[in-house]
Order: C-alpha cells, then structure tokens, then sequence
C-alpha cells in the first residue's frame, strides 16, 4: 500500500481498489444502482427525483424547501465523491461543495426557474411566461440605459485608479524610512466600509458645509453643487470610488516594480540608457502581466457597482447602475421574476469576465 | 523601477542606485497625508460637536494652537458622539435610549468571526483535496468555484432571500453567517490552495514512509506549514465581511444587524444626518481593521488577489 | 587610454568595513582577477569603479581620470554582471543593440555592429529569440557580447562564470580570454574560482575581509605567496600547514619540531635569516617524495582515506603529530588504507610562514 499512497497523484482507481474486486462484474451492474455509498451519485439522484416532486406536493413549504435543499446537497456531494473516485479527495472537498451548492448555485438554479414564470414574491401568482421576460429586458429602454450608465462608470473609475494606482505604486517602489506607516495610511481607504465612504462623500459634497464644496467656493465665489447635474454626480461617484479602490491598483502594481530586479537598472546605468527607455523596456514589462489582471479585476468589481451609489445618490441624476436597478426591481417593486431575468444578465457578462481573468493568471503564472 | 525614473535625473552625482532618503519621505508622506485626508477627516469629525460639524467655514483643527489659529477655524474636542453611539436621546428633552449599538457591534465581529472560522474549516480541508487529489477538469470545478464569488451579490441574494422566507432563516443568526460562509468559502478555497500547492512534497512523503497516516499528515505536517496563510485568508475574509452591506441589509432583523447596516439607518435621522455621531460609528468600526492591515500588510497583495500573484 | 587605478579606496556600510585602503592598477590591455573567498569585497570594489557604490574614501580613477563623483551613464564603462542582467522583454539581437541607442548610430550601421559580435561569440543564431528561450552558455556569452559591442573605457566582469557548469566554464574561460586579448583595454574580473584567476589572469590580486593580501602573477601567487592564507588559498589540493618549532642544527639545517617527532630540512632559502621560533610550515602536496628511508629529512605517516582524481590520487595520511597531511600521489602508486609512507619534503618548494602568518622571505 505504502507505494500508492507515496504516488501522490494517485489515479482516480486507487482508492477505490479493495472495493471494486469483492463484487464481481455480473453483480456490479444489479447492486450498484442501489448500492448505498457516498459516490453512488445515481442512486442519489434517482431518490431526489422521486421524493422531491412528492415534498413539494404533500409537505408544507417550509419542510419541503428544506427537503428539496438537502436532498440537492447529496447529490451534489455524491458526485462530487464519485467524480474525485477516492474517498479521500471526495469527502476532503464535498462540506465545502455542498454549502456553496445550498448557498449559491442551488439558489441560483432556483432563480433561473423563475425567471421563466411571471412570479412577484408579494403576491401568490405563478404563471409560466417562457422568455417573456427575457424578451422585455432586451426591449426594455431603461436596462440599456442603465447598461450604459454601469459602462460609464466603469470606464471611468476604472481609468481614474489605473492612474492613480499606478502613481502611487511608482511612489513607493523605492525603499525609503517610513515607507510603511504611510503605506498604510494609502491603503486605509480600501478597508473602510462601503457604507461609510458613501456617507462621508455625501459630507463633502454638501453643498453648504460640504468640504469639496467648500473649497471649491474659495475660489469661485459662487455656490458650488457637484450632485445637481448627471455629470457632477457621476463624477462624484467616480471619485468616490476610485478614491476606494485605486490603492488595491496600487498594491498589485507594486508587487510588479519590486520584482524588477536591481541588476537590471544597474546593467541600464552602465549600458547608459536614458530613463524613458529604462522605464520602457525594462519596467514596464514586469508590470505589464499584472496591470492587466488589476484592470480585469477592477472592471467585474466596477461593474457590480452598487452599495456607494446607493448611498451617495441612491441612483438620482441618472446614476443608476444596472445592479442598483436590479436591486429596485427584486426588493422595491417585487418583481422577482423579472429581476432574476435581469440578473442573469448581469451573471453572464459577470462570467465572461472572469473567464478572461483566469486566463491572463494563469498565463502569467507560466510566465513567471 | 523609481530609479529608472530618478536615476537619470540626478545631477552629477554618483549616489548609489537603490537608496533614497528622507526627500522622498517628504514627498511620499504629502502624498500619503492628501489621501488619508477623507479618513482623516471622518475621525476629526467623530470628536466634534453637532454644529461645528456643519460650521461654514470648516474648523479643522481641535485647538487654536495658543491662539496662532483663529477661533472660528477651531473646535473644541467633545466625546460626547462616542457616548451617543451606544446610548442617545432620539427626541428633544427626552431620555437617553440605548441605541442598541452595543449589540451591532458585537452582532458584527459574531458573524464577521463565525462565518470566517466557518469558511476557513470548510475551505480549508477543501482547499488540501483540491491541491492533494486533483482529478480530471480540476480547473473546472475551481473555475466554478471562484464564479460564485465574482458574482455581483444582488444577483445572488434574489432568491437568497425568498429562500431564507420559506425556510425561515431570514433574520436569524445562522443563516446569515451561512450565507456569509458560503460567501467567504471561494477565495478561502482559492487561496489555501495555492498555499498548499506550494509546499515541498518531500516532507509528506517523508512522513508517510515513516508511518503516518494521511491524517495526521494533513494535521501534523501540512497544516503547520500554512498557518500564515490561513491568518493571511482569514483577515481579508473579516475585512470583506466586516464591511459587507447589501446582504446584511437584506438579510439581518433588528436582532441580528450588523454595524454597516446600522450606520445606513443613522443617515436617515430626524435632524438631518449626525455627522459626528456617524463620524464616531465608522472611527470605532474602523479600528481592527486598521489593526489588521498594520499587522498583516505583506499578506494583503495574496488576499486581494484570490492568491493568484505570488510575492 | 584604458587604465584603472585605485588609490588607497575605503568602503563603509554604517559600522561595516567592506573595503579597506585598496590600492590597484590595471593597465591597459591587462587582465587583473580579484579573488577572494565570498564576502571579502572583490565585487564591492569592482561596483564602486563601476560607478553603483560611492566610495568613502580613496580616489577611483578609470583613464586617468578621478570618476569619484561620476554616475554610472557618465563613466563609459562595460560590465559583465554574475546574472548577466540581460533584458527580459528585449530580444538577443535588441539587448546587444540596447548599449549603442546612445551614440545614435544609423540603423545599418548599429545592425552592422551587432552582426559583427554576434558572429564573435557564434550568437547569430539566436539573435531574435528572449533571453528565456536560450541556453545559459549562451546567456552568457551574450552578456560578454553586449560589454564589447562598445568601445568603453575599460571591462569589468562579476563572477561571469559562476553560473556554468564545469564543462562550459572551462570553453567558456578560453573565450573570454581570446575576446579580451584583440581588446588592449583594462579589464578587472571578479571570481571566487582560483582555477578562473589562474587561466585568465595576467596578474591576481587576492582579497581577504577587505583587504589585498597579495597581487601577483599567476606564477608568483602559486610559487610565492606573500602569507599563509594566500598559500592555503591558491592551489588544489589545498597546501600542508603544519604549525612546528623552528631550530638550526650547526650545519646550516633547519630542525623542525612538532611534538616528540623532528624534521631536518636543508634550510629553504627563504627562511635563511630566521632564528629559532614558533612558525608556520608550508607543504604542497605535491612536493614530497615518497621513500622507503626512515631518515630524519622524512615525515611518517599513516594512510587514513585515499580519493583517486584520475592521474592522481590523494592521499590524507595522519602524522605523528596531530592533524592530517595532504599528499598527492601518482595514480600508478597504490596505497592502501593504514600503510605507513615516508614522505620527503622538496626543500625548495617548502615554505616557512612567520607566526604573523607572512612569509618569509
């Protein structure tokens, strides 16, 4: 035994060995369907099918909800068992699976059900719609217009902490005393509550004791509102939110300029090659990879924007964005059914995204 | 890379390549001074009276430095929020309330510290199957797994929320530190992941060959060797919890709200919002967390990232 | 013309002395090797004529001229660095060009130069691949490329060969040799390696804890050194130093004594005007003879551990005084472990170190 489990990838059958060779093959295929074992995913499946039809019909909502859930849990749990073939790996990982099963994609399978019915969690009403819903959010002005609205902001604040973020890196690449006490006032911000940053930008922007506005009538001697026209409150946003987040930007792009190795500037020095150059072609590259993911990252993240509009503005001057839209149709109006249509949208592009995040990782990893 | 920049600038001098002094301190911290301002200004905020909060001009400074600044710029210190954060009079003349933020507070580190402790045990012991006993379309199965967590969190709280009405875990302890575990686990999983992928095989092998069981192999050799780790997870998931708003507002009852929350329903007081109190709400809130980055900034760079970019 | 002096150069980190009142001249067209263990400052010394460490005292000159001061950029100097410090993101061909952008050469002209040494050092071809994609031989021989594709002021190269292996580093040794002699600049190489400063070298100079201990010609280090830890440094296997008291016998012999046991040797020459003392001897182990007398000029010892090196073998054989003796013998010679040899010294390949631990001389 010892040199299978030394093999530490061990294939799939290794565990799974003892057990298969005590039932021959003629009466495998009879008493595995209905052999009770944690991989036995079919049986699992079969049971759930039968009985979570029958929950719903005879049990009241709040049993069955929770017999349908359960019983989702195990088959999700004996899959995952049965595709890692050894008990080990299976069970080490099925807790995890079936609590993100029970907690997100159970519901998320749930929502997209209704998202084909025309239900309001108001009211008791359960038609069954097809893809009316989908066909009135693409015709639905106001979605692309909140679209567009999420893409404004995105673009915007992305770029504001691009910048920002790759100034304050340049900042402190450089080893210098103290460097870390002010690091830490730098990344203050991307600690505090989202809550609280909406709150205190609205503070700022007040327009009478407001701080921004303040200064702002220092010099203009006028009376200066940022949040009366879309564009002062989408700048307000903006700077809110680039304000929060340009320092994650920053600590991604630093970990790049401290990896560019000191040798490197010193052979530049002695090749005599002028700073712009330098920065060209020897730091850039290092950040390069890295920048990227940031951007990627901030983007999916921009584009969930939502708890500092909804404070700052709470989606006046046509600030809405399409997550806080998503958040008015489900909570405000109870259109579940809607929302959730709504919200699939959302999880695609979401989807899309990360995908392009995992591959410019992954090819960074193999680079570096 | 900043030498890249300053290097060719420096004159005739030949001063060594990576060694810059307090000139750059100077800078740096006006820098850092401008951008620690907002915050800065929220914990001035927490010592100052209702009507010097909203004073035009601003007062700045809690002194007039013996008289050097005028008095209209300065304002006299007042704990005064502090003790309204906990306990308030909501209407002229009447009694002092408990305002029930006691219970917010530790409503907040309760669910912050279960659920985190909840996501790293699970996502732990997943985290080693993954990285241990990878099967075919492992990447899949991570990728799914790390979807969840990209997902903007209204999409999920949709039928989170009818879920928790059924079931009647709305409002209740364990289902908000369920949701929040499950909400944690991903980049819990992620990251412990690549912390265990990175250690040396030959120790484990080692331990086997001496006679180990596998589960004392995960506990006696493995575990010990991704204790930072765990920290370096376990302080980004109360950070990202900590300050969680939409599914806490959606999801706790008056028993079981948590500080954000609560901070959202102060805006929208009678008088106007109480600056100073809110002030004084988000300063004591934001202290662990400033503990915490102190104490663990050379983690933040792997947490932020899912533990995707190794230092 | 390419020189490099050092005149009486001091280096401090905080409390740390790293270089201490080093004097060096390297002429133009000659190949000086720094040699030392590691962390005795050879390559703080190279970095401070190179312009990346400022010196704190002492005078650095590269052509004649006090560079003290200078910049890097501004001291036309070529470095070859122990990593090669080759540009990730540049391809062979662009990083050999990256040192010319400065003397703004037309296009054919620069493309002309890089052909020109990347034929020198069988380069051309990979000029177009990263620096990632090539073998560390040629990693290196591009670093030695992009250093003389300029026509700097003099050569300075940092354990360039630290990172080879043996057989490479042997080729590789011939090459930046033959480049180096077309060259008639001054160039200073920093190695740990004796055998890289032994073939390379015109002269060595040997650093210890900051400071020189000897400059020398390959030959005179070997067959000269100035104090025992040059003598213990230089040569493989490393030389017999046995610490005994000195005495002279009436007939001009030396008698050494170590414990009970003695050693009469005719004196060597250059411990004539010693008298009697404590003293250090120095013994290759190459330099004895094995005999079967059991004379007085014969040390006995016992065969401990035999490890054969092809033509040879050495020997570790224990003395009647304590510690080992280093004896190489030819490979034909067959010794077997607890054989008793008669060792008879070379007199004149002996050495005699003062209890100062110089040479006498």
């Amino acid at each position: 035994m010892v040199p299978a489990v030394i093999k530490r990838r061990a294939p799939p059958s290794a565990g799974d060995a003892p057990m298969m060779s005590s039932a021959s093959l003629a009466e495998r295929h009879a008493s595995d369907l209905f052999a009770v074992r944690w991989n036995n995913w079919r049986l699992a499946l079969l049971v759930a099918a039968v009985a979570v039809p029958a929950a719903i019909a005879v049990l009241p909502p709040s049993v069955s909800f929770w017999t349908a859930g359960s019983l989702c849990a195990l088959v999700a749990l004996t899959a995952v068992v049965a595709a890692w073939g050894r008990h080990t790996g299976g069970l080490l990982v099925a807790p995890a699976i079936a609590v993100l099963v029970t907690m997100n994609i159970f519901p998320l399978l749930w929502s997209l059900g209704l998202s084909f019915f025309n239900y309001r969690a108001d009211r008791q009403i359960l038609d069954f719609i097809g893809l009316r819903n989908y066909e009135r959010l693409v015709t639905d002005p106001i979605v692309w217009e909140r679209l567009t609205t999420t893409a404004t902001f995105v673009v915007l604040t992305v770029a504001a902490q691009m910048v920002v973020g790759f100034l304050l890196a340049m900042l402190f690449s450089r080893q210098f005393p103290l460097r870390r006490y002010l690091l830490i006032l730098v990344l203050t911000p991307m600690m505090l509550a989202y809550v609280a940053v909406g709150a205190f930008y609205r503070y700022y922007y007040d327009p009478t004791f407001g701080l921004v506005s303040q200064f702002v009538n220092m010099f203009t001697d006028g009376s200066f509102v940022l949040i009366s026209s879309t564009t002062g409150a989408i700048a307000a946003i903006v700077i809110a939110d680039a304000w929060m987040w340009s320092p994650f930007v920053m600590l991604l792009v630093l970990a790049g300029l401290v990896s560019v190795p000191k040798y490197l500037y010193e052979a530049a020095a002695i090749d005599r090659v002028p700073a712009w150059r330098r920065f060209w072609y020897i730091t850039f590259p290092y950040v390069k990879g890295l920048l990227l993911l940031a951007l990627l990252f901030r983007t999916i993240e921009a584009f969930k924007l939502f708890d500092i509009v909804f404070i700052l503005t709470d989606g006046g001057q046509n600030t809405e964005t399409i997550a806080l839209y998503v958040y008015r149709q489900a909570i405000q109006f109870n259109k579940t059914s809607y929302s959730s249509a709504l919200s699939y949208v959302l999880l695609f592009t979401v989807i899309v995204l990360t995908n392009l995040y995992l591959y410019l990782a992954n090819r960074r990893s193999r680079e570096v | 890379m900043a030498s890249g920049l300053t290097g060719g600038r420096g004159g005739n001098r030949g001063r060594p390549i990576d060694q810059s002094g307090w000139g750059r301190t100077a800078f740096a911290g006006f820098v850092s001074f401008l951008y620690f301002l907002p915050v800065l200004i929220i914990i001035i905020t927490a010592f100052k009276e209702h009507t010097d909060a909203l004073a035009v001009p601003v007062k700045l400074l809690p002194t007039t430095f013996f008289g050097l600044i005028p008095e209209s710029y300065a304002f006299v210190p007042t704990l005064e929020n502090f003790q309204n954060v906990f306990s308030r009079s909501f209407s002229a003349g009447a009694e002092a309330q408990d305002t029930g933020f006691a219970r917010f507070f530790f409503n907040s580190i309760f669910i912050a510290g279960t659920s985190v402790l909840l996501a790293l045990i699970l996502g732990t012991v997943a985290a080693y199957g993954f990285s241990r006993y990878p099967l075919k379309g492992n990447d899949t199965y991570l990728f799914i797994i790390l979807t969840t967590r990209m997902l903007p969190p209204i999409v999920v709280i949709i039928p989170v929320m009818l879920m928790f009405r059924i079931t009647g875990l709305a409002g209740t302890y364990t289902g908000v530190i369920l949701l929040y575990a499950a909400f944690n686990l991903p980049f819990t999983i992620w990251m412990m992941k690549s912390f265990f992928d990175e250690l040396s095989p030959d120790v484990e092998d080692s331990a086997r060959l001496d006679g180990s069981s596998e589960w004392s192999v995960f506990f006696r050799i493995c575990l010990p060797q991704v204790l930072a780790g765990i920290a370096a997870t376990a302080v980004f998931g109360l950070i990202l919890t900590w300050n969680e708003f939409l599914f806490a507002l959606l999801l706790t009852g008056v028993e079981t709200r948590t500080v954000p929350v609560a901070m959202s329903q102060t805006i929208g007081g009678d008088i106007g919002v109480r600056w100073g109190l809110l002030a004084a709400i988000e300063t004591l809130f934001l202290i662990p967390v400033i503990l915490v980055t102190f104490f663990l900034q050379n983690q933040l760079l792997r947490g932020v990232t899912f533990g995707t970019v190794k230092r | 013309m390419s020189t490099i002096t050092l005149r009486s150069v001091t280096k401090r980190f905080g409390s740390f002395t790293a270089v201490e009142d080093v004097d060096l001249d390297v002429a133009a067209g000659e190949v000086v090797c720094l040699l030392g263990p590691s962390g005795c400052g050879k390559t703080t010394t190279l970095r401070m004529i190179a312009g990346l460490e400022v010196p704190s005292e002492g005078d650095v000159l590269v052509g004649g001229q006090r560079m003290n001061d200078w910049r890097p950029e501004a001291r036309d100097i070529a470095m070859v660095f122990q990593f090669y410090a080759l540009y990730p993101a540049l391809t062979v061909g662009e990083n050999l060009a990256f040192p010319l952008h400065v003397e703004r050469l037309a296009p054919a002209e620069r493309d002309g130069r890089v052909r020109q040494v990347a034929d020198k050092l069988h380069l051309g071809h990979v000029l177009d691949r990263r620096p990632h994609e090539i073998a560390e031989g040629e990693k290196q021989r591009v670093a030695v490329a992009r250093a003389i594709i300029r026509d700097p002021n003099c050569f300075l190269f940092d354990e360039p060969l630290s990172r080879l292996d043996v057989e490479l580093r042997e080729s590789m040794r011939h090459e930046i040799k033959e480049v180096l002699q077309g060259l008639s600049k001054a160039t200073l190489i920093v190695t740990h390696d004796q055998l890289e400063a032994l073939t390379m070298a015109d002269r060595i100079t040997i650093m210890r804890e900051g400071v020189i201990e000897q400059i020398g010609t390959p030959h005179e280090v070997f067959t000269r050194p100035a104090n025992a830890f040059v003598a213990s440094f230089i040569g493989t296997p490393q030389m017999n130093l046995i610490d005994v008291a000195m005495e002279r016998d009436h007939a001009g012999h030396a008698i050494f004594r170590y414990g009970t046991a003695a050693l009469r040797l005719d004196l060597p020459p250059a411990a004539a005007n010693l008298g009697k003392g404590q003293v250090t001897l120095g013994i290759r182990p190459r330099a004895f003879t094995l005999t079967d007398d059991v004379g007085d000029d014969v040390l006995v010892a016992q065969v401990e551990l035999t490890e054969p090196m092809g033509a040879e073998t050495l020997v570790h054989a224990r003395t009647e005084m304590e510690g080992d003796v280093r004896v190489v013998v030819p490979r034909d010679r067959r010794v077997r472990g607890g054989e008793t040899l008669g060792l008879r010294p070379d007199p004149l390949q002996t050495h005699v170190f003062k209890s100062s631990g110089e040479a006498a001389r």
